[in-house]
């Protein structure tokens, strides 16, 4: 071992002086914070899987592929939940990311010098708008904006794609769409400015000295570069939508079904578990609520490994490339 | 064998964890051992913190201010939901809990020896929002489950026409709101539909948190009554005192008599009068009385204060619920919607109350 070459003796006097005591504190210090945290982390898992433990006994897997959440009988299941979570998300998604993407090329290349710091921290402060907040307005404008004048327009003419069939209403999926999406916008949209802004401005000159006009130059210089990033903040995006509870708990409609239409309501596994931890009827309920959140931290640890998986391969392959 | 650097480092790191967790633990234990007595027992002998039913909360509210007035006891009440008031007298935050739905068997034996007193008498109301369509629509019990299972769709259903002959029904479509938190209100309205449609107790059944097939959910009274206002074409139900408060449309529901009594104090009270047996959990359900009950309203219901049995505060929770169902607490009922309770109910809660040791 290379102990030997560690030992006291060896080392030089200065490195043996007071700093020592500091930096060895320091070092306690802060691996101590960060082994705090890997212990609340798995004492959180612990105890949300302690917690849901008589459910997944009584239940299984079979609670991931039932449609049934029935206090009366006792039978419990995500499936409408894992649905409308999913459901709610990539559609929040759809709606946000091309706008983001749009704001964040904005904000780095187009806009004239004035606008660009104001702009951008609007986009940011969108950020800080509590969820509570932002469900209220849904309640209040949104979802019945949406109602008398949004799914009426969409049913008459796109009423043929399920999606867009059925009575409109203004709590309901489409609401919760809507607001997850002002959520994840200023994710993605500040992440994706820095992102442009981080594309060397050799390639950027290098294209339009070949003569690309400035669509050509960002499709075939900057996206690309970028693509990689754009993933893992949509990922995070994704993370937000999948896990926001309150907002969405405010505008969903908290229903037990889930259809085939935007427009009814129906509910997600988060906002299930807000709208129903206070106040459960029975053990059985409660301890399925926490299986559901069980799946939530699942389906938050795929996300996350799977945006880590994906920028990298883009990156490693944007890297070869080059 | 001397240390070097890297494993004393390691060793500090490795204690000061330790050290650090204990503290934590110390202070989530200590963290919980207050929260309970700060609910439970504490220095202040002169505060009782409830939680539970909304449908009692604007009763309560007036308790309140004259309680400490002429007793010098403060009662915080937290208007949480039946559900979240069984839940808080189960893990004993607070004093005592009210729900309008009686136990169940689960959450009695969860509650440990809990007693339930009955301490106020009132109804739920079937309430809707349809544009162009007046006050006081007749509804059949049937009719109503039919609705709430989402076979009648639309406002002018012949169904609904027939019974309200003169009115002009649209065709909106019908919005079910029902509660998405534990609620008495769910319990009362679902057993009553139990009660009058076989379909519906074979299919649906009676809780607290039923699974309703159709319609959409909205968080405690105040959020239906929201809901149902925001929304044209909605039905809902709440409780009797947030009718008059959000000046709301109320349904008029057929009784067993086939009239259709106004949730009035006549009404609620001609159900109390006509149903007067204690069941052996302590409870007294009031919807659908017999038919005998001409004036009854179909959907009356005690509210009920849950209570352990044994309490470091016996002696301030007797004195307070002997107030709140002795004459003084009751007058501030009527003009809320809460008729007084009858005299055998009022008998029946004093021997319970007298039940409550420290």
């Amino acid at each position: 071992m290379t102990t030997t070459n560690l030992d006291p003796s060896s080392i030089p006097l200065p490195t043996r002086r007071r700093p020592r005591i500091g930096e060895t504190g320091l070092r306690a210090l802060t691996a101590a914070t960060a082994l705090l945290l890997v212990a609340i982390m798995a004492l959180l898992v612990y105890e949300t899987a302690r917690q849901a433990w008589p459910s997944i006994q009584e239940f299984g897997l079979g609670f991931i592929t039932s449609d049934q959440w029935n206090v009366v009988t006792g039978q419990f299941g995500a499936l409408n939940f894992i649905i409308g979570t999913l459901l709610t998300s990539v559609v929040a998604l759809v709606i946000a990311v091309p706008m983001a993407i749009a704001i964040g090329l904005f904000l780095s290349e187009l806009a004239p010098r004035v606008l660009r710091t104001p702009v951008g921290l609007m986009v940011e402060l969108l950020a800080a708008i509590p969820s509570v907040v932002l469900g209220l307005w849904g309640i209040l404008v949104m979802g019945p904006f949406l109602a008398e004048h949004v799914e009426p327009w969409l049913s008459d003419h796109l009423g043929f794609i399920p999606l867009f069939s059925g009575y409109p209403s203004s709590q309901g999926v489409l609401p919760a769409c809507v607001v997850l999406s002002i959520m994840v916008v200023p994710i993605v949209a500040s992440i994706s400015r820095e992102l442009f802004l981080s594309v060397p401005g050799e390639l950027k000159q290098g294209a339009m000295a070949l003569g690309a006009t400035r669509w050509e130059m960002v499709r075939s210089v900057m996206l690309p570069y970028v693509s990689g990033g754009l993933v893992a903040s949509t990922m995070l995006g994704f993370g937000r939508a999948v896990g926001e509870a309150i907002a969405v708990t405010q505008v969903i409609g908290g229903a037990n079904a889930i259809s085939r239409s935007l427009f009814p309501p129906g509910d997600t596994m988060a906002s299930r578990i807000a709208a129903q931890y206070a106040g459960t009827a029975t053990s059985l309920q409660r301890s399925s609520l926490a299986y559901l959140a069980v799946l939530l931290l699942i389906i938050s640890l795929i996300t996350n490994i799977a945006a880590q998986l994906i920028s990298g391969r883009l990156q490693r392959r944007l890297g070869g490339e080059a | 064998m001397e240390m070097n650097g890297m494993q004393r480092v390691t060793k500090t790191a490795a204690v000061a964890m330790g050290l650090a967790i204990v503290a934590l633990a110390a202070a989530c234990g200590s963290s919980g051992s207050s929260g309970s007595s700060s609910g439970s027992g504490g220095s202040t002998s002169t505060v009782l913190t409830g939680a539970g039913s909304t449908l009692v909360a604007p009763l309560i509210s007036q308790w309140e201010p004259d309680y400490a007035k002429s007793a010098g006891i403060t009662i915080t009440y937290g208007a949480v939901g039946s559900g979240g008031g069984i839940d808080a007298i189960t893990n004993r935050t607070v004093d005592f809990g009210a729900s309008d739905a009686p136990l169940s068997s689960d959450q009695a034996t969860a509650c440990k020896s809990c007693l339930q007193i009955p301490w106020a008498l009132a109804a739920t109301v079937v309430t809707y929002n349809v544009k162009g369509v007046p006050d006081k629509l007749k509804l059949t019990g049937p009719v109503l489950a039919a609705i709430f299972s989402g076979s009648i769709t639309s406002w002018n259903d012949s169904q609904i026409a027939s019974l309200n002959p003169g009115v002009n029904l649209p065709s909106t479509h019908i919005t079910p709101i029902y509660r998405s938190d534990g609620s008495g209100d769910s319990f009362v309205f679902t057993s009553y539909l139990s009660a009058v449609s076989s379909d519906w107790k074979s299919k649906i059944g009676a809780s607290t948190q039923p699974a309703f097939p159709t319609g959409q959910g909205a968080e405690k009274n105040s959020g239906v009554a929201a809901a149902v206002q925001a929304t044209d074409g909605a039905i809902g139900y709440v409780a009797v005192s947030y009718i008059a408060a959000d000046s709301l449309n109320e349904a008029l529901l057929q009784n067993a008599a086939g009239n259709y009594p106004e949730p009035t104090t006549k009404g609620i009270t001609a159900a109390a009068d006509a149903v007067t047996t204690i069941q052996p959990d302590g409870s007294v359900p009031l919807v659908n009385p017999p038919a005998s009950a001409a004036d009854a309203y179909p959907m009356s219901t005690y509210s009920y204060a849950i209570i352990p049995q044994t309490s470091p505060k016996a002696k301030q929770l007797k004195a307070f619920l002997t107030y709140a169902i002795g004459p003084t607490g009751q007058a501030f009922g009527p003009p809320l919607g809460f008729p007084p309770l009858p005299s055998a109910i009022v008998a029946h809660s004093k021997t319970v109350i007298a039940k409550i040791t420290t």
